[in-house]
């Protein structure tokens, strides 16, 4: 069973990170990247050996919120904290969408939404094909299922049965724009993708017990690719962004960073 | 040059088998036109590596991406509109990746007459060669054909194969198949240079000979890697010739004609260039040949392009 107080804690961790290198490249989009860092935490935490050669993968569709990877990458000792100010800036590592090219450990190169499932798809099919028995996640970002291609990779994902694949939606609601299904509805979201024959799970994507027993519960699955569709709070654990769209993308000041790190920091002694 | 006529469209599936069976890694992508395209052959001999993506060219060709991220070798296979146009951004997302993407397009320029303008690919060529590091090659014979599939599989990156659906003589010449290289397949002096694409082989072939009949001598020169073009090649002949005709079964913009304009440019001096292909205008349903003949790929052009050199 894994340890939640340790998860929950290095999930708080890389809250920091993110508010610190969006703080730092006074750029990035740090509200989706914190309504997906509980479950981002958790899955590199249980699920990927970054030391292995044949290993689980993690597509960030929402490439937008590679704040949470390179936290999380960072964590692993991957990113390297001198890089963390580079964010975003010239002659960086750190692009400010995920690319491969400069990091090998980023597993696929997003930023255009709508594409990363399908990526996942091909990969899926290849580890299956080689009899590789590691996952595939498709991190995507609510506003994001708005995207015709999405639509094109859930019937493929489900066509080919791929039980490897698990898609996590990031459920936070709000979109650069405002309210996500206000812009363009979604719901009944959990019934659609039910519908289109993935074993749909939905869980708080802030609760790591049930993030846990959600992913466990994918593990189990044998015969159709898994949806975990996380409910979840933008900007959460940041009291000045928590629900507000205007932290889709901004830039934080001295104060607003006095304040960040003070949350964070009382989340820790809760 | 009284050749056999080919389709080098009919022999994708089988090539891909061919080198299919000495390599596990090679995919077939398709989107519901393996028949067409012939790939129908490779889901029969390989039904375990070939992906059928359903109607839906944009998730096919990521698709593909996610596939040579794994180490496969995937050949994204569908008609041109469908891979540069459906799958632009796509193809841009795993090029900036550079992954091992293979991507065919076939029923090329205007090889797809009858089915009409929504089906013309006249634009494949200036929408994949703006994308870096993507290759760019056109068989115009058998021969090449099965040379840019294997130098296809041996380079590691994206690379996209441009395949006539339209019959092109298979005259087989001295052929030095390379990214990067083009080939003079026959050189009589230096009155003027024909530069064709391969699938527009045919019209460069005949007006070739109707010129020799009419005692030009010139040249006529194969550019099998349009991307990355055979610059030093092609700046030579600029200072020996007295023109340079470009043939292309595409847009008269940013395809062939284009590309080879932006090396000539770079030089102080150089041979005048004149375009044939289709100019700025959407086109018809027709055979391919009645279409090409109206739409500005056809022998006249060719000659009267070539003779305006010598007024």
């Amino acid at each position: 069973m894994a340890d939640i107080e340790y998860l929950k804690k290095l999930a708080n961790d890389n809250r920091k990170r993110i508010v610190d290198l969006v703080y730092l490249a006074k750029s990035g989009h740090p509200g989706g990247s914190l309504s997906i860092i509980d479950m981002l935490t958790a899955i590199y935490e249980l699920d990927v050996d970054l030391n292995a050669e044949k290993r689980s993968k993690v597509v960030l569709s929402k490439g937008h919120t590679v704040p949470a990877l390179y936290a999380v990458l960072n964590s692993k000792g991957i990113v390297k904290d001198e890089e963390m100010s580079t964010f975003r800036k010239i002659n960086s590592r750190l692009q400010g969408h995920p690319y491969t090219g400069t990091i090998p450990e980023v597993d696929a190169t997003t930023g255009l939404l709508g594409q990363g499932l399908s990526i996942a798809v091909g990969m899926a099919i290849a580890k299956r094909n080689m009899g590789d028995n590691h996952h595939v996640y498709a991190i995507v970002g609510d506003g994001e299922m708005q995207e015709g291609q999405i639509w094109e990779s859930l019937l493929q994902a489900a066509h080919y049965k791929l039980n490897n694949l698990i898609l996590v939606i990031d459920y936070n609601k709000l979109s650069s724009y405002g309210n996500v299904n206000e812009s363009m509805n979604l719901e009944p979201l959990a019934d659609k993708v039910r519908a289109f024959n993935f074993h749909t799970i939905e869980i708080d994507g802030h609760n790591m017990e049930q993030i846990v027993n959600g992913l466990n519960e994918a593990y189990q699955v044998t015969d159709k690719p898994i949806a975990i569709i996380c409910n979840t709070v933008k900007g959460k654990g940041i009291s000045f962004m928590e629900n507000n769209p205007k932290w889709h993308t901004g830039v934080i000041t001295d104060e607003e960073y006095q304040i960040a790190m003070q949350d964070l920091g009382k989340a820790e002694v809760e | 040059m009284e050749q056999e006529m080919v389709c080098l469209k009919d022999k994708i599936g089988e090539m891909l088998c061919e080198f299919a069976r000495e390599d596990n890694r090679i995919y077939a992508i398709d989107s519901n036109l393996a028949k067409s395209t012939t790939t129908l052959k490779f889901e029969k001999e390989f039904p375990e590596r070939f992906v059928e993506a359903g109607i839906a060219e944009a998730s096919a060709l990521s698709i593909a991406a996610g596939l040579a991220a794994e180490g496969q070798i995937p050949f994204y296979v569908n008609f041109a509109i469908f891979v540069a146009g459906t799958a632009w951004t796509q193809i841009r997302q795993a090029a900036y990746a550079n992954l091992n993407v293979k991507m065919i397009g076939t029923y090329s320029g205007m090889d797809n007459g009858k089915d009409g303008a929504s089906h013309h690919a006249n634009e494949d060529l200036a929408l994949i060669r703006s994308i870096p590091n993507v290759k760019v090659l056109v068989p115009s014979n058998v021969k090449e054909m099965r040379e840019a599939i294997k130098i296809a599989i041996e380079y590691n990156g994206p690379v996209y194969i441009r395949v006539t659906r339209d019959n092109v003589p298979n005259v087989e010449f001295d052929t030095n198949a390379q990214i990067g290289k083009a080939n003079i397949v026959e050189d009589l002096g230096n009155d003027f240079a024909l530069m064709y694409e391969g699938t527009s082989a045919s019209v460069a072939y005949k007006s070739f000979e109707i010129l020799k009949e009419k005692g030009y001598k010139g040249k006529i020169v194969n550019i099998f890697s349009v991307k990355p073009l055979d610059i030093e090649l092609i700046n030579r002949l600029s200072n020996e010739v007295k023109g340079i005709v470009t043939i292309e079964n595409h847009s008269i913009i940013g395809g062939l004609g284009g590309a080879i304009a932006e090396v000539l440019a770079q030089q102080p001096n150089h041979a005048p260039i004149a375009y044939v292909g289709v100019k700025d205008v959407f086109t018809e349903s027709g055979t391919a040949t009645e279409v090409k003949e109206k739409y500005g790929l056809n022998v006249e052009n060719v000659i009267k392009k070539v003779e305006e050199l010598f007024r």
